[in-house]
């Protein structure tokens, strides 16, 4: 029985007059997959911006690993170990794909002014080692990626984009990965293979938990561990993919069957 | 220039010096209605520039110098006409009523054509950079081919003369028509926007044009229409100014342009009440700054700029600005 | 096999040539002549990758070129050493230069919106002016001080800019701008609309505004020694931007300036990131004042406008934002050109703003646009 890593309780989110997320109870267990799955609208990306920091939570909690990380600003929500992707793509798409990269590892860079601007040597030697890595982090996900490391991210299609974007996310090795929609925009076979470098990379990593917000249920029944569905802001129904899927009341929601 | 944005204080009372400073109720109820007429003016420049930012997310910092170069038809065209041999003070003040607006509502719509739709998709900075870059270009086209654009120009009296005296304080007609004129404008707007299609338009573009557009509305004619009428509404703040302080200058607009973008944004930006209450706000810091501070008056702007700084740092979006959620 | 440094070395020659060309010729004709064929060479290059070879053959020689670069202008300023006025426009150039860095800083790299530039050159200025005569600091120290103060008293905006966007972060330097103005003509204890006299600048022993005589038929320009003090500004100003372009520090101010929720995302402090590019931006653009106010003799209102402001936020978006490298053509087009051909001296400020409106409809980049990042060029990949 593995540790819980992510537990939210009483989560409410309220933007003007709409509740967007109502007292939402959910729990991720470290090294575990749980797909977020809910109509338009049911608050799955505002639960992913409650958790960072983006919105303000108006009343209940957040823990990550034990401590509170309810109302924390994005960045100290980052520094704590949780790092995402966002639903409408968001690469700085005029800088490289190298400079995308080096943006998610942002806060394990030294950013002195003696190394920065006086002792270039030392940091021609800290690209060189970044430009390693992020080589070896983009090569799991696409033979084709390293060779490109310092094209314009605009340059790339769509699904090497959204490959970019999950290797900026995963790039410090974070203990929680947010994923918002990552097959939107793409074909059944990219997404197929995406999922299959996402599974890989995850084998490597067996103590990353990730959560992901998916609209193809084929993507969440491959790949997550457990499911959980939201409605209007609260947790519907939460179990295997199997489970949900055959849960009347979620069907009722999700698909409008009888 | 900050002359011509600031107040012109009419039947000025100086003040005794006793030990008791006395203060003239007279002194003060002029500079009352001065500071009523420029949030008035303030007021309706500000208004278009809410206008403008709610349908298309701009700033026209062009639209003060519109202000100006309405004043300045408005002058050209009593000119033309009273060299033709008009007299008549209600024909001119017609004639240059309908060719300041006219002229300039053509304007405003022409610059949100050739300039502003087109760069849509640019970066914000760039569209704030062209309209600032407009504004000037107004401004140096005035001050070069206008003759002696420089110089400040007399702006003729075409109201009724004659005042009323209520003790110490003074009640010019003109000023009071003015006032009323320019209040009638902003109520006016209030039910355009409220009562019309046109208004509903303007104010469904403003809100979410994609989904505006989808509803069928037409969303390029939409947006000409708002800056004709947020630029006739400068017009009429040209034409009102000039008359006020019977004197127009090519740099007017420059003050008057930052004034009006201050006014807007303390109100909120898109908000159109919060514009005319920003309007009337500005007016009345610059009124206490004038009459408080007992250095020369001419720190009133310093003063009103100050506390829209601290405004801003404490509310940026503006005293009755709406939060919008970004999406991400 | 290096990289040959002919491109670059052509690049640095050409630019000195039509440097000198402008500075020395009279004809307002053949003036216009020259400067359309360089923009014209300028835009053609940007089409044909010219510049990507010019700035790799530049990196690719990180001492030779430089080297030549200086030798270039201690030419031009040697040909120039008896014309006042040409050295006059060619410090100006230089130290409007360094003010268009720290504008890029703020701007170009950080994206923070700053139309307070000359204000911020005034403060420079004026706070040299009252250092040098009511302290007895030596010069060189004087300078940097002025830029702190520039950077300290623009710190007071730091509160309403962080907590505002675009338009309104705006607005906030406009209105500042305005404030400065006013708040100068009013203040008699800084001169009023008069303004102050500033001594001229003296390091060690030599006085800047005395004449170099070297015998008894020659005297040289004292501009001299203002140009050598202003190419120490622009080019110790150039190497810092620079650096600061190529490294984690830049990388910082391009995700602030791009994409501020990503950016925030990632830990970025963009609070404290705006913060330094500002300050640093002020320290620059203050510091050219500066020396501008002890070159000229003396400081006063009329020149710190808003239309100043827009000059300068002209100049650097003219040359490309984000290039550094742009600004010299740039300030030269804006600067120079008034001055050599008296027919648009009084059009100069509609024909920029027109000029300005041009390039953001049509070529938003500027005569050099921005480049990717390499952080080092001269590495191989």
């Amino acid at each position: 029985m593995s540790a819980a890593l992510l537990k939210a309780s009483g989560l409410t989110v309220r933007f003007g007059g709409v509740t967007a997320l109502d007292g939402l109870e959910l729990s991720v267990n470290v090294g575990e997959t749980l797909g977020l799955i809910g109509p338009n609208g049911s608050g799955k990306t505002t639960f992913f911006n409650a958790l960072t920091g983006i919105v303000r939570v108006a009343t209940g909690r957040a823990y990550l690993d034990g401590g509170d990380i309810t109302g924390l600003a994005p960045r100290r929500v980052a520094a704590q170990g949780i790092a995402r992707t966002f639903q409408r793509l968001r690469l700085l798409l005029e800088l490289s794909v190298f400079d995308n990269l080096m943006l998610g590892q942002h806060l394990s860079l030294d950013h002195g002014m003696w190394i920065n601007l006086f002792a270039r040597h030392r940091l021609r030697g800290e690209v060189r080692r970044q430009a390693d890595s992020a080589r070896a982090l983009l090569g799991a996900f696409s033979a084709a990626l390293p060779a490109r490391l310092y094209d314009s991210a605009g340059s790339l299609t769509m699904i090497d984009r959204r490959r970019v974007e999950i290797c900026r996310a995963l790039i410090r090795e974070p203990k929680l990965l947010l994923l918002d929609e990552p097959s939107a925009g793409m074909t059944p076979d990219e997404t197929a293979e995406l999922m299959s470098d996402l599974l890989a990379v995850k084998a490597q990593r067996p103590r990353l938990s990730v959560i992901i917000i998916e609209h193809d249920m084929a993507v969440i029944e491959r790949v997550s561990d457990r499911c959980a569905v939201l409605d209007y802001g609260r947790k519907l129904a939460e179990g295997s993919y199997a489970e949900v899927a055959r849960d009347p009341i979620v069907r009722q929601a999700y698909l409008g069957e009888d | 220039m900050a002359r011509l944005g600031g107040q012109r204080v009419r039947n000025r009372k100086a003040s005794t010096r006793q030990e008791v400073i006395v203060v003239d109720p007279g002194y003060l109820a002029q500079h009352l209605f001065n500071g009523l007429m420029l949030g008035v003016i303030y007021a309706l420049v500000a208004v278009g520039f809410t206008l403008f930012f709610g349908v298309l997310d701009v700033i026209m910092f062009s639209h003060g110098d519109v202000v100006m170069l309405g004043a300045f038809t408005a002058l050209a065209t009593w000119i033309g006409l009273t060299d033709a041999g008009a007299a008549s003070p209600s024909l001119l003040l017609f004639a240059m009523l309908v060719a300041s607006i006219g002229l300039m509502a053509l304007l405003g719509a022409l610059t949100a054509r050739i300039l502003v739709l087109p760069l849509r998709q640019a970066p914000p900075m760039n569209v704030l950079l062209i309209t600032l870059m407009t504004g000037t270009v107004l401004r140096e086209s005035v001050r070069l081919f206008y003759p002696q654009g420089s110089n400040p120009k007399p702006f003729p009296r075409l109201l009724p003369t004659g005042a009323m005296e209520f003790g110490q304080f003074t009640l010019r007609f003109d000023s009071a028509i003015l006032l009323v004129v320019g209040v009638a404008a902003i109520v006016s707007v209030h039910l355009a926007l409220s009562r019309t299609r046109l208004g509903l338009a303007i104010r469904a573009v403003a809100q979410d044009s994609e989904t505006a557009s989808a509803m069928g509305i037409p969303f390029t004619a939409t947006v000409l229409a708002t800056f004709a009428i947020g630029s006739a509404l400068a017009a009429l703040a040209g034409l009102v100014n000039g008359l006020y302080y019977s004197e127009v200058s090519f740099n007017l607009g420059l003050l008057l342009g930052v004034i009006g973008f201050s006014a807007a944004v303390i109100g909120g930006l898109g908000n159109v009440y919060g514009a005319i209450l920003g309007g009337f706000l500005f007016a009345a810091l610059q009124t206490v700054g004038a009459v408080a501070l007992p250095l020369a008056s001419a720190y009133k702007d310093v003063f009103a700029f100050t506390v829209v700084i601290i405004l801003m740092a404490i509310r940026p979006a503006g005293l009755l600005a709406e939060r919008s959620a970004e999406r991400v | 096999m290096k990289y040959s440094a002919v491109p670059a070395l052509t690049a640095v020659l050409a630019s000195a040539a039509v440097v000198l060309t402008i500075l020395l010729v009279d004809n307002q004709w053949a003036v216009a002549g020259v400067v359309a064929g360089a923009a014209a060479i300028l835009l053609l290059s940007s089409r044909f990758g010219w510049g990507v070879r010019i700035a790799a053959s530049g990196a690719a020689h990180p001492i030779v070129v430089p080297a030549v670069v200086l030798a270039a202008v201690v030419v031009i300023v040697f040909v120039l050493r008896e014309d006042n006025f040409a050295l006059l426009m060619l410090c100006t150039v230089m130290l409007y230069a360094v003010a268009g860095l720290g504008l890029t800083v703020q701007f170009g790299q950080a994206g923070v919106v700053n139309f307070a530039g000359a204000a911020f050159f005034g403060i420079g200025a004026y706070a040299t002016a009252v250092l040098s005569t009511k302290s007895s600091l030596p010069h060189y120290l004087v300078l940097p001080l002025a830029g702190a103060c520039a950077a300290v008293i623009g710190s007071v905006l730091l509160l309403p800019l962080l907590r505002t966007r675009g338009h309104y972060a705006a607005l906030i330097t406009i209105a500042f701008g305005i404030l400065f103005k006013t708040f100068l003509e009013v203040n008699d204890a800084l001169g009023g609309p008069q303004g102050l006299k500033v001594p001229g600048f003296t390091m060690f022993g030599h006085a800047f505004n005395d004449p170099i005589v070297i015998d008894e038929q020659t005297e040289w320009s004292f501009y001299m020694a203002y140009a050598g003090l202003s190419f120490v500004l622009v080019a110790a100003a150039y190497a810092f931007v620079r650096r600061l372009e190529r490294s984690w520090i830049g990388l910082a101010f391009d995700a602030v300036r791009l994409d501020e929720t990503a950016a925030s995302a990632f830990g970025v402090n963009v609070a404290a990131w705006k913060i330094v590019a500002f300050s640093v931006g002020n320290f620059l653009i203050g510091t050219a004042g500066a020396a501008y106010a002890m070159m000229t003799g003396f400081v006063a209102p009329t020149s710190f406008t808003f239309a100043d402001s827009l000059i300068l936020v002209s100049i650097v978006i003219l040359g490309g934002l984000g290039n550094p490298l742009g600004l010299v053509p740039a300030a030269l087009i804006v600067i120079i050109l008034p001055e050599k051909l008296q027919v648009i001296q009084e059009y100069r400020f509609l024909l920029f703003a027109l000029l300005v409106i041009v390039i953001l409809l049509v070529r938003p980049g500027g005569l050099l646009p921005r480049a990717a990042r390499e952080y080092f060029p001269d590495q191989s990949r």
